[in-house]
């Protein structure tokens, strides 16, 4: 069984500006303590078309984790703008949140992100070249899109034997090639809330 | 009613009939789920949006469930899969996520189910499990060809695996009185073990010669009268049947024949019945009869009654596929069906069907009269069939229906507000941790440079089986004794109370002053080795220094050891170390345990207090007597002859002992410090040069800062202490009492031979000489407690030993021998009284832990508790005991129970007095013994109307008998069996109190 299970995510400082860092508070419960520590990353998705757009915002170690309810806040930088193709700037794109153990990926996170200009000029006329500094970041935290994996838990003595339990498909779950967006099967809903520019993208 | 598309492999219901569980394959995982039973009951309820259906589901198994079991209390269920894993679940109360994190909230889990333990030890997957009545154990069986027996009061030990089958086990069963569990197994037989040995009684394999290994699962019921023990797939000249196997002589003469395919599973219902008596018809008594449901691969269910020969009913064609799994409802009326095809069936039954159900009384009566004992213990089933006489008992039963309910609403109201508060750390509200989180986790960087977060644990596990013994930690090193004495000439240590004080610390009571145990034996310090040869090196140096050169060492010494010291424990825990404490005295092996965990320890914790100069390995000595006296208590009755010698004889003994200086035949030095005041200690100097070559002997008592000194004429030989007195012993059998400013309260007492110990509790001064007598002092009051008892009477053996001194905050001295015996020493009786047996059989085969209020309630602390130490065997004992007929039991029990409430009595012990007493009478409530119950009661009530002539104390060991009566009230009212015992008591209480 998972020895971990995210309980919340919390988006702090949401909407922000793009330039500012990204900051989740996560909460998660451990059955068991683990041995070893869990690894969380935070992997922007610079452009639906392509997985060499994403990036990979910060990754860190937690630990030592012992039975019990734990949380703790992941910050990271934003995403370097130079590496977002321009027509990906504005609109919406995901922002996905992993964590694994022992290698393993055993759960990803994957949030929409909205990029837009606040200001409603520049949203009717958006200047040809991105001006970042006037983007502002909206994450739809309402509406997290949760995949979980089971993996091998113990330790390495089995772990042959996990990867029968694991989906076949190396690339399992959410591929970071796909267009999240498809895979995540945007609700109806969101585009109610997302302006009209944005619909261009998907 | 269709749940899901994918398998079910199994069904239960709850006890309590509100909910049951189902086991199968999830999505890519096994699934739990736990629904709601008033939508199957009812239609309304169904209709109703508002009535959850699914409470909770869990998906933690990795591959497909094959078996749920809800433990007889409804308190654990426990599920078993083909990821060879058994989960046991408890509902998780205090916090939890209304909804699981991403998903929608129809999903919602309206319960939380946390997984409590995970029962590892099969090779291959788990196809049934099974809680022995009582709970006591689970049993699991597995395509391992195994039958594991879980130890359910401590998960996950394993009490014994079952080899025996050379096939897939399939199904699982407990007789109803515990006696045996049997076993059915693709190898084409049915094993029948037994719980006293956990071997085989008995294999039988003719009715399954012609079976194969068809079907997924053999789920095999035993009958509630224990009778009959009814196979699943079987056959009979070529037809499936399942085989009744009767009790007596395992014999094998009938079965259920009718179904087209193998019978997967039978269960019987858990209610015995006899025919409804119709009116008009003759009334002569009927043999009463159990009904059990049949199910089989070719999708249909029988019911079958034993007294009839052709099936009650038969539905056919009830599923798609093979019936997986049956459960009946507790009121054996209802029953759920499931199926492989994803679909569980509900079916109910009227009385004039089955007919009336024996009461829950009744049963037990049967298996009473049948196997000579009887799982009857007072359940709420059975007191709803009893009748509420009197208002007052009604009033009760609606106040503690009232209570339960607020429980509810209290937990529901946390847990809908857990999101937003979900609790406190530490005192600070969650809401204020999340605004610093940030700012107060802690992050380092790996040695590869990369960042590490330390997350913020929010809450402890609820995992069920509570560990008190944190708690106990910071007690035992709150007031952790410390006494460290030396002799320097010879180097060898002696260290006084380390092993006892740890026990006396235990006290959980928050005056922690109950009471201060001393170890006349005196571990010798030398067996610790690694931790104080350092220190001995130091102490041996100096000897004939003075005391200045030696005080101004002193605070330069500890520190220098402290690295040393220090080294070795740094890995030590101090829960580690407390239990290593706890081990050691409970095999009651005085005088050689190794100390090393705890000196150290001790040592860190001076030093946190700054205390160090207290610690003074040089200054400190031998405690006068210990290795020499010990030497004469260990043969009393060679003592009295030799009580003239002694003085001449320890002098001696002294000399060879020590080769260097014969003027230094007695301690230097001696520092104490009092447990119960950790800013209190003592110090005494022998021998200090005053004015005009006149020899003295100072003694310095530190009090919270405030420290006082005098001078004695003679060396000091010991010294004790407590929060009311301090007094030594010294030279020449002289014992003085000084005030805790340091006023002599008396003349020094002349003793009738050379001190051993001195102890002091509270105003009670005790000193155990060498010529192996006891007195006990009042020293505020002035009168002698105890006066020159002899221990010869307890000694009577001839190598034994005391090896633990406890005077209680009464004045009560308890000697604990080495044989494991502990007697304390009556005052009015003038008695040496048995408090305590280690070899005490009844302490192991007593059975009370129905009537334990609560898991930690077995922890009362006190003197009783530390003379005895906490026997965790017991349970496990006493589940042994299933097998003994349950009136030795109950003997047994009760007279394990009145031994603890006399000894607590005797010691004086208000809290354990209590603690034992409401024990006892809950074990009386429920074991249904009136006559002793009353009694106490009487004793409890007293005359109610005031006569003079009257010898009724109203209070005992100070506390309140009619206030005792008051708790006890609660207990009584519980079964309804005491009705007119509890109505007389409140009635004559209510009168009481209007007077």
């Amino acid at each position: 069984m998972a020895k971990v299970s995210v309980l919340n995510v919390a988006v702090l400082e949401n909407p922000s500006p793009f330039h500012s860092p990204f900051r989740f508070e996560i909460s998660f419960e451990c059955s068991e303590a683990l041995s070893d520590d869990l690894e969380w990353k935070i992997i922007y998705v610079g452009s639906a078309e392509s997985e060499e757009f994403d990036q990979i915002l910060d990754s860190v170690l937690v630990g030592p984790v012992p039975a019990g309810r734990h949380m703790f806040v992941f910050q990271a930088d934003a995403p370097n703008p130079s590496l977002i193709p321009e027509t990906d700037a504005v609109g919406v794109t995901v922002v996905l949140i992993t964590c694994t153990y022992h290698g393993q990926e055993f759960i990803r996170v994957g949030y929409y992100v909205n990029n837009e200009y606040p200001n409603p000029e520049l949203r009717e006329n958006p200047p040809p070249k991105p001006d970042f500094s006037q983007l502002q970041r909206n994450i739809l935290a309402s509406k997290p899109r949760v995949t979980r994996f089971h993996i091998n838990w113990d330790n390495n003595s089995d772990r042959l034997e996990a990867t029968e339990n694991q989906d076949p498909n190396p690339d399992y779950g959410l591929p970071l090639s796909c267009t999240p967006i498809k895979s995540l099967g945007l609700p109806s809903c969101i585009s109610g809330l997302l302006p009209e520019n944005s619909m261009d993208c998907i | 009613m269709a749940i899901q598309s994918k398998p079910i492999f199994s069904v239960d219901i709850h006890p309590d009939g509100t909910k049951f569980a189902t086991g199968g394959q999830g999505q890519d995982s096994g699934k739990v789920v736990i629904w709601n039973m008033s939508p199957v009951l009812q239609e309304d309820d169904e209709k109703d949006e508002n009535i959850p259906k699914m409470l909770c589901q869990m998906d933690n198994h990795l591959a497909c469930v094959n078996c749920v079991r809800w433990s007889n209390s409804g308190m654990y269920l426990a599920s078993g899969g083909d990821d060879k894993l058994i989960m046991v679940w408890k509902r998780a109360t205090y916090i939890g996520p209304s909804t699981v994190f991403g998903s929608s909230g129809k999903l919602a889990n309206v319960e939380q189910w946390r997984c409590v333990s995970i029962l590892r030890n099969h090779s291959g997957d788990v196809m049934d499990v099974a809680w022995s009545p009582h709970d006591a154990w689970l049993a699991s069986c597995s395509v391992d060809n195994t039958v594991v027996i879980w130890n359910a009061v401590k998960f996950p030990e394993i009490l014994a695996t079952l080899r025996g089958h050379s096939g897939l086990v399939k199904g699982l069963t407990w007789d109803p009185v515990g006696k045996y569990i049997a076993s059915q197994a693709d190898d084409r037989s049915l094993k029948v073990w037994r719980t006293l040995d956990w071997q085989l009684e008995t294999s039988i394999t003719k009715p399954f010669d012609e079976c194969g290994g068809t079907t997924h699962v053999l789920r095999l019921s035993w009958s509630p009268d224990g009778h009959y023990l009814v196979s699943a797939h079987a056959m009979n000249n070529s037809g499936p049947t399942a085989q009744i196997i009767e009790r007596e002589g395992w014999k094998t003469n009938m079965d259920f024949v009718g179904h087209r395919k193998a019978v997967t599973v039978v269960k019987f219902n858990p209610k015995i019945f006899k025919k409804k008596q119709k009116n008009g018809s003759s009334t002569k008594p009927s043999c009463p009869y159990c009904c059990c449901a049949v199910g089989s691969k070719d999708r249909s269910l029988s019911v079958w009654l034993t007294c009839l020969k052709r099936p009650l009913v038969v539905i056919h064609e009830l599923f798609d596929k093979s019936i997986m799994d049956i459960s009946w409802t507790l009121n054996g009326l209802g029953i759920l069906v499931c199926s492989m095809d994803g679909s569980v069936a509900f079916l109910d039954f009227s009385q004039d069907e089955l007919g009336d159900p024996l009461s829950e009384e009744e049963k037990s009566r049967i298996h009473q009269s049948t196997y000579g004992k009887s799982l009857a213990i007072m359940t709420e089933a059975q007191l709803s069939t009893a009748v509420i006489e009197n208002p007052e008992m009604l009033k009760y039963q609606r106040r503690q229906q009232q209570q339960q309910l607020d429980q509810k609403n209290a937990t529901a109201r946390e847990t809908s507000s857990a999101s937003s508060v979900t609790g406190v750390v530490n005192g600070e509200s969650l809401e204020d941790i999340r605004k610093n989180l940030l700012k107060k986790q802690v992050e380092t960087r790996t040695a590869d440079g990369r960042r590490r977060i330390t997350p913020l644990c929010i809450a402890q596990l609820d995992t069920g089986y509570s560990f008190v013994h944190q708690a106990f930690c910071d007690l035992v090193w709150g007031d952790l004794f410390f006494f460290f004495c030396q002799d320097f000439s010879t180097a060898f240590f002696n260290s006084i109370p380390l092993s006892s004080s740890l026990a006396g610390t235990m006290l959980s009571s928050p005056s922690s002053q109950q009471l201060l145990p001393l170890d006349s034996s005196t571990p010798s310090f030398g067996a610790s080795k690694p931790c104080t040869e350092p220190v001995a090196a130091t102490g041996a140096r100096p000897t004939g220094e003075s005391v200045t050169k030696d005080s101004m060492n002193a605070t330069s010494t500890p520190a220098a050891l402290s690295p040393s010291m220090l080294t070795t424990p740094s890995k030590i825990e101090p829960m580690k170390a407390f239990d290593s404490r706890f081990t050691e005295r409970s095999k009651a092996t005085p005088g050689a345990p190794s100390l090393t965990n705890v000196i150290p320890t001790a040592v860190e914790r001076l030093k946190d207090q700054n205390l160090v100069k207290e610690l003074r390995p040089r200054d400190l000595l031998e405690s006068s007597s210990d290795s020499d006296e010990k030497v004469h208590l260990v043969k009393p009755s060679s003592l009295s002859k030799r009580k003239l010698e002694l003085e001449v004889e320890t002098v001696e003994k002294k000399k060879k002992g020590r080769p260097r200086k014969d003027s230094r035949l007695l301690p230097m030095s001696l520092s104490v410090q009092v447990s119960s005041d950790p800013s209190m200690y003592i110090e005494v100097e022998n021998e200090v040069t005053a004015i005009g070559g006149i020899r003295l002997s100072r003694l310095k008592c530190n009090r919270e800062g405030k420290e006082w000194e005098t001078v004695l004429t003679s060396r000091v030989l010991t010294a004790a202490g407590s929060c009311d007195v301090v007094c030594v012993a010294c030279e020449k059998r002289m014992l003085s009492v000084f005030s805790t400013c340091g006023r002599r309260l008396l003349p020094p007492i002349l003793l009738p031979s050379p001190i051993s110990t001195l102890h002091c509790t509270g105003p009670y001064v005790m000193a155990l000489t060498a010529a192996a007598t006891l007195s006990v002092w009042d020293v505020h009051r002035q009168v002698v407690v105890v006066k020159e008892e002899s221990l010869h009477s307890i000694l009577s053996g001839s190598d034994m030993t005391v090896s633990q001194i406890l005077l209680t905050q009464h004045g009560i001295p308890v000697m604990n021998l080495s044989d494991g015996k502990a007697y304390c020493f009556n005052p009015s009786l003038s008695t040496w009284n048995l408090v305590s047996d280690k070899q005490d059989s009844l302490a192991q085969c007593a059975d009370f832990r129905n009537s334990l209020p609560s898991q930690d309630a077995m922890l009362c602390s006190g003197p009783l508790a530390i003379i005895q130490g906490r026997t965790s065997n017991s349970g496990r004992q006493a589940a042994r005991l299933f097998s003994v007929p349950h009136v030795v039991q109950q003997e047994t029990t009760l007279a394990y129970l009145e031994n603890q409430v006399a000894a607590a009595l005797t010691l004086q012990s208000s809290h354990e007095y209590r603690h034992w007493l409401l024990l006892y009478a809950r074990y009386l409530v429920n074991e249904g013994f009136e006559y002793r119950l009353r009694e106490i009661c009487k004793d409890l009530l007293g005359p109610v109307h005031c006569s003079t002539g009257s010898q009724w104390e109203s209070t005992v060991v100070g506390l309140r008998k009619r206030e005792l009566l008051k708790e006890l009230l609660p207990v009584i009212g519980q079964n309804l069996r005491f009705q007119r015992l509890f109505t007389e008591c409140q009635e004559q209480l209510d009168i009481l109190r209007d007077k």
